[in-house]
């Protein structure tokens, strides 16, 4: 069973290294953003579907790497590959300041400081004309590298998926998901709450942020409202309720089937997936809270690991 | 400052806005005894408990813990100096598998570690069950839980609130026995306990709590006759 599952991750990873050999540009660039949508849902369930702090401004991350990455590119002459780690090195940082006072909130306090976090985030980039372009955005030179784009984008998703499987069957991860289970009991058991919620903060704001860089170089011009959505937000939350939250492929499931959805319903009416976005909202917490992997594990006695 | 003791209270005082929940409360544990600490509902127990373990912030006084002051250290650091707790309502984590429960409160290494959580479960016959989440379980075997995860970290103390509620007849038994056991390996123990026979058949020594003021200390014989404890538990 063991061996099956990891022929066939194999395999799955094997086409889809040679996928950009037979793809369209379509193809390819459907692709990475279903890869990015995997890295942002992913690094969400680290903090979120682990400890329980539910974060509702971590597109703040993928942001400020985005405009690290790109003032990296633009004004220093980086190439994007380094200037996104770089971007995703800012997000740590970003997140080691707000963490350390946020982290002390509790409930729904911490979500909506972390609203507020990516709002003055947008302010702060449109404030800053010398360094970000302002309002009127940041140009990244021409360049065209969707192929390699594809390889990084695919490499975050691989790398966060990865360190989510690692946690989940380790002890620090179990350490991480008795914050959310009983925040006072852990305390009581000699568990350093405050510690793990950081590293579990730190963890998740890492690869949004060097997503970030990837996404400015891929769409080669950002802007404050094209980097800082309170949407991106949302729906990196929704994949990862509709596919299961604190286990490892249900962000993934999330991911893939939300983007696929979305992609086919966007192409058709282009108000429409709103409106089926907030069904699905509605539907998971009212009728399968815990996903679908969730309902999986429960129904058929399923460890968390599957 | 080792003067024996393995937990020294001094003039413990604990507010919430202007009610007194503890006031000037001070006792003192010597090692290898089983303490009980008895009062009416509201008396300060577990305000008490959560004083020591660092969860509440006292407002005056000083707790020591073999020589070394420990209020104003946080819970996780207090757990580390050597003092487990249980819970009056049980916390067990729920989503986390009964051997999850436990290994994830100890920082041995994994083969160590697992090793002690199988003989614990053995020894509270749960063994059976540890690949099933805690949150599954009977209300009983949630304390039994709760009472070895503790024990995971074999700390000096253990502080236990309210261990028999809820637990029927023949587990009490048992439970009272590894207590026992517990004690006879050297251990420390200090019971918040409503269940008379429970606390003057296992305790050494009480102490009566009444309005966040101990009121009486002794064997529970001199202290199930004692003027003020009737008059505390049954009015004048």
């Amino acid at each position: 069973m063991r061996w099956a599952v990891l022929a066939a991750l194999a395999i799955g990873l094997l086409l889809l290294a040679l996928y950009p050999l037979v793809a369209t540009g379509y193809g390819i660039r459907f692709m990475l953003q279903l890869f990015m949508w995997v890295a942002l849902a992913q690094s969400w369930n680290l903090i979120s579907g682990l400890t329980g702090y539910v974060s509702f401004g971590h597109v703040a991350f993928f942001g400020t790497g985005a405009y690290a990455g790109a003032i990296l590119v633009t004004t220093h002459g980086w190439h994007w590959g380094p200037a996104s780690l770089a971007g995703g090195v800012a997000a740590v940082i970003l997140a080691l300041i707000i963490g350390y006072p946020c982290l002390r909130l509790k409930g729904p306090y911490f979500a909506i400081a972390m609203l507020g976090l990516n709002e003055v985030m947008r302010v702060l980039v449109s404030y800053f004309e010398g360094l970000t372009g302002g309002g009127s955005g940041l140009s990244l030179p021409t360049l065209h590298a969707s192929g390699q784009i594809y390889y990084a984008m695919g490499a975050a998703a691989l790398a966060v998926t990865g360190a989510a499987h690692l946690l989940i069957t380790s002890r620090v991860g179990l350490r991480f998901m008795t914050i959310r289970e009983d925040e006072i009991a852990a305390e009581a058991m000699g568990i350093n709450t405050e510690r793990y919620k950081l590293y579990a903060f730190l963890l998740s704001a890492f690869v949004p942020g060097v997503v970030g860089g990837f996404f400015a170089r891929d769409q080669g011009y950002i802007e404050p409202i094209s980097v800082f959505p309170l949407l991106t937000t949302i729906t990196m939350i929704v994949m990862v309720l509709f596919g299961g939250k604190g286990t490892i492929w249900g962000p993934v499931l999330g991911a893939v089937t939300l983007f696929v959805f979305q992609e086919l319903v966007w192409a058709r009416f282009l108000y429409l997936h709103q409106i089926f976005f907030g069904a699905i909202i509605v539907f998971v917490v009212l009728l399968m809270p815990r996903g679908i992997l969730g309902v999986l594990q429960e129904r058929y006695r399923l460890p968390r690991t599957i | 400052m080792d003067d024996g003791h393995l937990l020294e209270i001094r003039d413990l005082t604990k507010h919430f806005g202007g009610v007194v929940a503890v006031n000037r409360c001070s006792l003192v544990l010597a090692p290898g005894k089983i303490y009980g600490l008895i009062g009416p509902n509201g008396s300060g127990k577990t305000t008490l408990f959560n004083c020591i373990t660092g969860l509440e912030r006292r407002d005056a006084g000083e707790v020591f813990f073999r020589g070394e002051r420990i209020d104003g250290l946080k819970p996780h650091q207090v757990a580390h100096r050597g003092i487990g707790r249980t819970f009056q309502i049980i916390r067990v984590f729920p989503e986390l598998t009964a051997l999850e429960n436990l290994l994830v409160v100890t920082r041995e290494p994994f083969e160590v570690a697992y090793r002690r959580a199988q003989e614990l479960l053995r020894f509270v016959t749960l063994d059976l069950l540890e690949n099933e989440y805690a949150g599954n379980l009977s209300y009983g075997q949630q304390k039994l839980l709760e009472f070895i995860r503790v024990l995971m970290r074999d700390p000096e103390l253990i502080l236990l609130d309210e261990p028999a509620a809820g637990v029927n007849r023949t587990l009490l038994n048992e439970l009272l026995a590894a207590i026992t056991r517990l004690r006879d390996q050297g251990k420390t123990i200090l019971i918040v306990e409503h269940d008379m026979k429970v606390v003057m058949g296992l305790c050494e020594k009480l102490f009566v709590l009444d309005y966040g003021e101990k009121i009486a200390e002794g064997p529970p014989g001199v202290i199930q006759a004692d003027p003020r404890v009737i008059e505390a538990y049954f009015g004048r």
